[in-house]
């Protein structure tokens, strides 16, 4: 693409087919403002950009210019960002148009997105189904097809997840890759944007251009952006680690089959795959939701009703404006780990929690290190413990949620490259592996991925 | 009554540091503004917004930190204080807690009953400023403006040192003196740009134990520290005397009515709920960067003073006026280096100079030179004193060299022999009669005849030497 | 590991959240789940302590003492619920005096 007739009409196009899925409440953007927006966008897109004219939805808690930001929350219902995140400044200045935003979990809090304000997203091949969460509507947007990639974030998943449950690809960056200005802080040392994609080529194009120093984010590392490596020919020369803990004894058999199947095929491709431990894996639950509500307690302590965003009530003093405003403003899912989190950071309990939580936290990165330490260069596990289940079914038991995140959490807390690519089906729902890189070494674990998503018939029941 | 008490005070000082912008955002820390015109999506705390911290706010702290005898760490971490308020619009301070920039210095001050006592400085971190609530510019409303929010500060605190409310006063002024020669802040209590809080209790003369201690806030000058502190103790003691006991509480100071409440508050005290700020690495500050910081020091308040005293023989309080600010000491030795005898230039300076700077308010007007040469005049006796003060403010108002003005103003006294002779014998051939008198024993009479010389000179002679020619006259 | 009403309420308080009375019960009941699930990490010993891990720079980046503005696309007043000449507002403080720590 290279002239803006062209860029016009991806941008029609694309106002078409989110149309056409809208039954997904994938695109919180109402299609009118949405159509009008892309249709600007594209007369003033840098048509030298290596993504001209390419659209990628947004997800709702990344602040941009041209629509609302509300973080899937009704606190923020109607809020616009006077400033937009260096991710999608960065996405504009290579010429993509900002196709809406994306619903989501609120505020990032959700592995379904059934706990955003603005009701749940369905699963775009069975509407019974959650398309996982809290990434959600970017994952299911571009399994629908309406985009070739999407804005996401990820605190313990959010992006790999629903790609699994989705059937698409997404990628997680290491912890500082890409600029957190503008994303809407959840737990700020495991959040990070990531991208969802129709494959690894779309996917890893969209994170290349975002990634890259900030000088707006003093966790953003001072490197170029990432560099895109070639499609190898065979993954000779890669050892790749399997974590016997990501194959529990009650692992789901289709899961399980599913996965062996991936690694077979890695094998094939020439890569030395072995058995490694990462003993801490059985903890990383329990402290991711010690370590990310806290984080999101204080994070979320600006959301008030004071300086933006919409009021409840609260017309007799300003404490009243701030209980009645985060109460009624807030989901449950939300107030439960805001509260949690306030617990564990207060006093008395700090040390037994919070404190504790970081010290485990050292001890699952180090589990890491030793094994990368030890000649492996990337690790592959299932993304998921299951497919996508339906909606409702995990919503009476907080900690039952929780638990799908279980093979995810590991990155964030570790800040380590992840990506997720389809490698079967489980009686028609897509299932996801993961390879899991080493920090800031994103190339080694896109080469896998190419090798991988080439030869594995991600179509097929497993 | 406080004779049988002992009263013991503790300062936390919060001290803006003089940066062109604030600490975690480009935003300009001008004083004065508009209301929120002087803000971004950093110190509004909209969502997304991260802090970037200012490399001049962490040069200022560790030069401070220095300038008060601390350790300066060359690792720190940076924490959320965590509490909800209208001017905190993320609902957390950034600040420091487990691991601050700078622990365990001292302060030397003069004491009004111990001499020259020592603060002990526990803690010196940085941390940002919050915006400001106003809360009667418009009814049931509180208006807030957060122009401030995200200045650089200081936080600055004392162990439980001071036992009268005149020592603290006394600490803080030089805390403040020594801050400002370090080109810190301009410790501005009434700007705001230097806030104390107190922590006070008493206990029973001769007792180890601490008692029961009390946080007094809204102190919003020097003056008031003393006032508000004498108030806090005089309650304490009288409820301790009553029988009752001292509630743990924060009070608050109303200068108006020169007493003290109780901050009302259902809520109990507060949890911050610190924790390492995720969005800031950890401050690391290399070898060098504290070195540079330790040579940007000047020579502070009291090594001055030490080298006044010695130096120009001035006594420990002229040595004091005179470097109370930085500005006047550095005056005062460029007088002394053009020439002047450094006693009569210290009396000049503390005098006439220090009062001039005072009415007129525009800094020290005559030139240290211009004032060498004048305080050489009067020395040499072509001015008198008094008539040299005229000089003086003729040369501040107008310029001018002093000789020039003296002349044009007619004050140059005649110090000749020949000429203060012919007066004089003028003046002893007019007063035979005097002259016998005086002859006989009444050497009174000598004034008269000074008066007479001057009156003859119209003023103009020096009256010294004058008074000399007229004895050795009337000896003959 | 849990939770009584009187504690949710405490920690709503210091996170300045209403919780209904109704909500109550279930809230109490859900949090002492999510507590006692995640007190597990307790199960590793302290002797295996480790200095804690954070990702991202070893050492903060500082930026130059300039005055550069990061320019928003409105201002304030376009943003706040409640603005007058220049301020934003909220209701006054109730029976909590002015307490800025």
């Amino acid at each position: 693409m290279s002239d803006p007739s062209e860029a016009l009409a991806s941008a029609k196009a694309a106002a078409d087919r989110i149309v056409k899925v809208k039954r997904l409440n994938a695109c919180l953007t109402p299609i009118k403002e949405l159509r009008k927006s892309l249709v600007a966008q594209a007369s003033v897109a840098h048509p030298s950009g290596v993504l001209y004219g390419m659209p990628v939805a947004v997800k709702d808690n990344i602040c941009t210019l041209e629509f609302t930001t509300s973080c899937g929350s009704k606190i923020l219902e109607g809020y616009r960002s006077p400033y937009e995140a260096t991710a999608v400044a960065k996405l504009k200045a290579a010429g993509a148009l900002i196709a809406g935003k994306t619903n989501c979990d609120e505020f990032g809090m959700g592995s379904s997105t059934e706990h955003s304000a603005y009701g749940r997203s369905l699963h775009p091949f069975d509407k019974t189904r959650v398309p996982g969460g809290s990434s959600g509507g970017s994952a299911a947007l571009v399994a629908a097809g309406a985009v070739p990639a999407a804005l996401g974030s990820e605190t313990g998943g959010s992006v790999r997840q629903p790609a699994s449950l989705c059937g698409v690809v997404g990628i997680k960056p290491t912890y500082g890759r890409v600029s957190r200005s503008g994303l809407v802080a959840f737990g700020s040392s495991l959040d990070q944007i990531g991208v969802l994609g129709r494959s690894v080529h779309d996917a890893a194009r969209v994170l290349s251009v975002i990634s890259g120093r900030d000088p707006r984010d003093s966790t953003c590392e001072e490197r170029d952006s990432l560099r895109l490596p070639t499609v190898p020919e065979s993954l000779q020369g890669f050892v790749i680690g399997v974590p016997k803990e990501y194959f529990p004894q009650d692992l789901d058999p289709a899961v399980r089959r599913a996965s062996d199947r991936a690694i077979r095929l890695l094998r094939e491709l020439g890569a030395a795959v072995r058995e490694v431990s990462l003993p801490h894996t059985p903890y990383a639950v329990a402290t991711y939701y010690i370590i990310a509500p806290a984080e999101a307690s204080s994070n979320l302590a600006r959301y008030d009703g004071a300086r933006y965003g919409p009021r409840f009530n609260g017309s007799e003093d300003v404490r009243a404006l701030y209980r009645t405003t985060r109460g009624e403003g807030f989901g449950p899912e939300v107030r439960r780990r805001v509260l949690v989190g306030t617990y564990v950071l207060s006093s008395g309990y700090y040390d037994a929690y919070y404190r504790k939580a970081q010290q485990m936290r050292a001890l699952i990165a180090q589990d890491f290190r030793n094994v990368f330490d030890r000649g492996v260069d990337l690790l592959f596990t299932p993304t998921t413990p299951t497919p996508a289940f339906k909606a409702g079914e995990k919503l009476n038991d907080p900690v039952a949620m929780y638990l799908s995140d279980i093979f995810t959490v590991t990155a964030n807390l570790a800040g380590l490259p992840a990506i997720s690519l389809p490698i079967g089906r489980i009686k028609g729902l897509p299932i996801g592996g993961q390879l899991i890189g080493q920090a800031f070494l994103e190339d080694e674990m896109l080469e896998a991925a190419y090798a991988l998503e080439r030869a594995v018939p991600a179509g097929e029941e497993a | 009554m406080a004779g049988a008490w002992e009263t013991v005070i503790g300062l936390e000082t919060h001290v803006q540091l003089r940066t062109l912008s604030k600490m975690f955002c480009g935003c300009s820390t001008a004083f004065g503004a508009p209301p929120n015109t002087n803000v971004c999506p950093v110190c509004l705390g909209l969502p997304g917004a991260l802090p970037v911290p200012n490399e001049q706010a962490l040069k200022l702290a560790v030069r401070a930190a220095l300038g008060v005898g601390c350790t300066v760490h060359p690792r720190s971490v940076f924490a959320r204080k965590n509490y909800f308020y209208p001017d905190l619009p993320k609902g957390y301070q950034i600040s420091q807690f487990e691991q601050p920039l700078a622990t365990n210095g001292s302060l030397s001050y003069l004491s009004p009953d111990r001499g020259i006592a020592t603060a002990t400085i526990q803690r010196l971190h940085v941390e940002e400023d919050a915006g400001k609530s106003l809360h009667d510019r418009f009814p049931k409303q509180t208006a807030i403006d957060l122009n401030r929010c995200g200045v650089p500060l200081i936080e600055i605190v004392t162990g439980p040192d001071f036992r009268s409310p005149h020592e603290a006063r006394s600490y803080l002024l030089t805390l403040k003196q020594v801050l400002e020669y370090a080109g810190i802040s301009d410790c501005d209590m009434e700007k705001g740009s230097l806030r104390v809080d107190a922590n006070v209790s008493v206990r029973r003369a001769g007792e180890t134990a601490l008692g029961t201690k009390t946080e007094v806030k809204n102190i919003n000058s020097f003056a008031y520290v003393e006032k508000a502190l004498t108030v806090e103790r005089d309650r304490q003691i009288a409820v301790l005397e009553g029988g009752g006991t001292v509630a743990p509480q924060t009070m608050l100071y109303d200068s108006k009515t020169n007493s003290v409440r109780p901050q009302r508050s259902k809520e109990e005290s507060h949890d911050y709920r610190y924790f390492p700020d995720p969005d800031l690495p950890p401050l690391v500050l290399t070898e060098e960067f504290i070195a540079e910081q330790q040579t940007l020091l000047p020579e502070l308040p009291a090594k001055k003073r030490e080298r006044f005293v010695e130096k120009y023989a001035l006594s420990v309080t002229d040595a004091a006026v005179l470097t109370a600010d930085r500005a006047v000491a550095d005056y005062y030795e460029a007088v002394v280096h053009a020439g002047a005898e450094p006693k009569t230039a210290a009396n000049w300076v503390m005098t006439e100079v220090l009062a001039d700077a005072k009415d007129h308010g525009d800094g020290l007007r005559v030139p240290p030179g211009a004032l060498a040469n004048l305080i050489g005049l009067v020395r040499g006796g072509t001015v008198s004193h008094q008539a040299a003060k005229r000089v003086f403010a003729e040369v501040a108002e107008r310029g001018g060299e002093p000789r020039n003005v003296a002349e044009a103003l007619g004050v140059m006294q005649v110090g000749d022999a020949g000429v203060l002779a012919r007066w004089v014998s003028e003046v002893l051939a007019a007063h035979p009669a005097e002259v016998t008198r005086y002859k006989t024993g009444e050497t009174k009479l000598v004034q008269f005849f000074l008066g007479q010389v001057m009156k003859a000179s119209r003023g103009k002679a020096d009256p010294k030497l004058a008074q000399r020619v007229l004895e050795e006259k009337l000896a003959s | 590991m849990s939770v009584t009403h009187d504690e949710v309420r405490r920690i709503a308080r210091l996170a300045e959240l209403d919780v209904s009375d109704d909500a109550l019960p279930l809230l109490a009941e859900q949090m002492s789940r999510i507590l006692e699930y995640v007190a597990q990490i307790n199960a590793v010993p302290a002797s295996e302590a480790v200095k804690p891990f954070v990702p991202g720079p070893d050492a903060v980046r500082f930026r130059p003492d300039e005055v550069k503005p990061w320019p928003l696309a409105f201002g304030p007043a376009e943003l706040a619920p409640a603005f007058r000449d220049g301020f934003f507002l909220v209701p006054k403080l109730g029976q909590f005096e002015d307490a800025g720590a």
